[in-house]
């Protein structure tokens, strides 16, 4: 009785170990059926690009060769042994884990709710084989990711960058929807924000950029039209967001190149979000009447104040967490108890059976009568010493506290081994 | 009954204002069913109670004030409800608790109309200008939260207000909305007064305060619709201008009602 979890994660292993043990859906049945063959009655791999971590239902001592094996496979020549950048949580341990992994507490940034949907996906895609006790432990694992984000604001506010980019353009324009933005530069940063604006039913119109060429690229991934700098001042006439993230050395936002087109724009509000540093905007941009400037710094304030407040909220969440994993170990542990105390009592009986047996060749003389009361007197006796032992743990087993009961039991008395030598 | 009615719309009210400030003094923000829920409970007592009102009659302050409140409620609702702006209970409740609380101080009977207070044409006169009012003091409200927001934004402050308040668009819209829809319903509750006054009255039963705060309250409402539709003010200058126009009708009533006090007639 056991179930653990070998894996990585953002923690452990860098950007480039992880996304060669990353695996697309298709992938995950043949490595899970290697490591099952391994030695294990259930596996669940939850493979992302923060983590790959296969969760198993016991299993034997060779199934962690088989996990890093499988692992190892996809290191590329001269990287270190996949073993190295991994680690192994078992019970409780383990159990604990993957809740604080659904709930997002163990994800890069703190609370985000997407790897719920990516436990769901992996538990989904690794259902034929995860067996019934995976199959209870990744239902409730959801149900512990979405208790903690009801009963906590741990997934509240935004605690990235361009998270928090399009948090501060949502409280100016609220629906984004059909919003038009436009790139100034071709930053690494400008491009993920504008994702997220995209995401969220924005626009990116334009692409500028000090060269034609590198605009063009970036817009024809975005669909949208490459312009140069240059060409770029007179459509803040008409555009509701400008991403900043040229590799400029000083500010090419003047307030003269935006004072003009801001004129035509009837009070309707500019949201400019400069992402470069050195920063591409003039402050004096952000005085201007109805343009709203945020540089990183400002961003990086809204996302750090939402990071600290869903800080603040981690011990709840974690209160949640054990609960939980308590409850789930209650039930896990009332699962084994009934088979181990049935095993437990045939092999006494056994014991008594035989030494009955031998003692009866001996009293050949008494009578059926005599040897029955002596075989009901056995009997009696071992069920007198049954009785504490079978009372103790199945009270145990309903507080949820059978396991180290059992793991005893197993131990002094060899159960679940299937080697009897009474 | 229809003070016991007002009692607990007062209550609810109350309740709907704590509610809305919670997340302000470091609660936990309240499920917007909690809030919805309270104000439309409130109102639909607070409805019965005006229901009743109305066979006794409408007319005088009392009654106008039970009568603002309860619009105000009802666009609270509404705001919420369609658009989402939930912080526009922050000022609608405890003004419609103000208001129902003041209207029970002062005594929940009829004024000095009681015959014209049962009438279709006043009635109407009174629910239309009443609404007209309260959909002014909407778009006040949403002009004072916008500038709010406008100001926590520029600053670059994001803390309570930036996370609670609703953005800026969404603020701008409610206030072109009240607008828009407030001066109809104030234009056609002032053509039912004249109406009323020359069918019913004969033109003579009308005073001079009430016509100057009618036509004054219709003009600055006119002139913020004017703004906003013509000239295509929009954001802080719509604002600005929907601030002035309230506070100047608010001005103007209490000078009127200094110079004729009294609880008997609105004005």
């Amino acid at each position: 009785m056991s179930i653990a979890v070998l894996g990585v994660n953002h923690r452990t292993a860098p950007l480039e170990v992880r996304e060669r043990f990353a695996h697309a859906a298709h992938e995950v049945p043949k490595s899970l059926a290697r490591v099952l063959s391994a030695g294990a009655t259930g596996g669940v791999l939850l493979s992302t690009c923060n983590r790959t971590e296969f969760y198993l239902a016991e299993p034997q001592e060779s199934v962690s060769d088989a996990v890093w094996s499988v692992l190892a496979e996809r290191l590329a020549d001269g990287q270190r042994d996949a073993r190295e950048y991994g680690y192994m949580e078992r019970d409780q341990d383990a159990v604990r884990h993957l809740y604080r992994v659904s709930a997002g507490l163990d994800s890069m940034v703190l609370g985000e709710s997407q790897i719920q949907g990516q436990v769901r996906d992996a538990w989904e895609s690794s259902r034929p084989q995860a067996g019934p006790v995976l199959h209870r432990l990744f239902q409730s694992a959801l149900l512990v990711g979405a208790r903690v984000r009801t009963e906590t604001r741990l997934g509240t506010g935004t605690a990235s960058v361009p998270s928090a980019a399009v948090s501060v353009a949502t409280k100016i324009f609220g629906d984004l929807t059909g919003r038009s933005a436009i790139i100034l530069g071709a930053g690494d940063m400008a491009e993920l924000a504008a994702t997220c604006l995209a995401a969220e039913g924005a626009r990116v119109v334009m692409v500028a950029n000090r060269t034609y060429e590198r605009a063009r690229a970036i817009a024809e991934q975005l669909g949208a039209r490459a312009l140069t700098l240059d060409q770029a001042w007179p459509h803040f006439a008409e555009t509701d967001i400008v991403l900043c993230s040229t590799a400029a050395p000083h500010a090419v936002v003047t307030w003269e190149r935006v004072a003009g087109p801001i004129g035509a724009r009837h009070g309707r509000p500019l949201c400019i979000l400069d992402l470069a540093v050195p920063r591409d905007v003039e402050s004096s941009v952000g005085q201007l009447e109805n343009v709203f400037l945020y540089d990183v710094d400002d961003l990086q304030s809204v996302a750090g104040q939402a990071a600290a407040q869903r800080r603040g909220e981690i011990p709840a969440a974690e209160g949640i967490v054990n609960e939980e994993v308590e409850r789930f170990w209650a039930w896990y542990g009332g699962l084994a108890v009934v088979p181990a105390l049935r095993e437990f009592r045939d092999r006494l009986d056994q014991v008594r059976a035989a030494e009955l047996e031998r003692a009866l060749r001996r009293f050949k003389h008494l009578s059926a009568d005599d040897q029955a009361q002596i075989d009901q007197f056995s009997r009696a006796l071992l069920n007198k010493f049954l009785h504490q032992p079978t009372v103790a743990l199945k009270d145990a087993a309903d507080r949820g506290r059978a396991y180290g009961l059992l793991e005893a039991l197993k131990e002094l008395f060899r159960i679940g081994r299937g080697d009897h030598d009474a | 009954m229809l003070v016991d009615l007002h009692f607990a719309a007062l209550g609810l009210y109350v309740l709907s204002a704590a509610l809305a400030l919670a997340p302000f003094w470091g609660q936990s923000a309240i499920s917007r069913n909690w809030t919805i829920g309270t104000a439309s409970l409130g109102a639909v007592l607070h409805g019965v109670g005006l229901l009743e009102l109305l066979q006794v009659g409408i007319s005088g302050v009392v009654p106008t004030l039970s009568v603002l409140a309860w619009f105000l409620v009802l666009l609270q609702i509404v705001s919420e409800v369609v658009l989402r702006a939930s912080t526009v209970a922050l000022f609608t409740a405890p003004l419609a608790a103000g208001l129902v609380g003041l209207a029970l101080l002062l005594g929940l009977a009829p004024g000095a109309e009681p015959s014209a207070g049962r009438n279709m044409w006043f009635i109407l006169h009174v629910t239309l200008s009443v609404l007209g009012l309260a959909l002014l003091a909407l778009a006040f409200i949403s002009a004072a939260l916008y500038l709010w927001q406008f100001r926590e934004l520029k600053a670059k402050r994001f803390g309570a207000v930036f996370q609670l308040f609703p953005p800026l668009e969404r603020l701008d819209r409610l206030n072109h909305v009240a607008l828009i829809a407030g001066f109809p319903a104030l234009t056609v509750g002032v053509l039912l007064a004249l109406g009323y006054a020359r069918r019913f009255a004969g033109g003579l039963h009308v005073d001079a305060a009430q016509v100057v705060w009618g036509s004054f309250t219709w003009v600055v409402l006119g002139w913020t619709v004017w703004v906003r539709v013509a000239r295509r003010w929009a954001g802080r200058r719509a604002a600005f201008a929907s601030i002035a126009g309230f506070a100047a009708v608010v001005l103007v009533y209490v000078a009127l009602k200094l110079a004729q006090p009294g609880t008997e007639r609105l004005l």
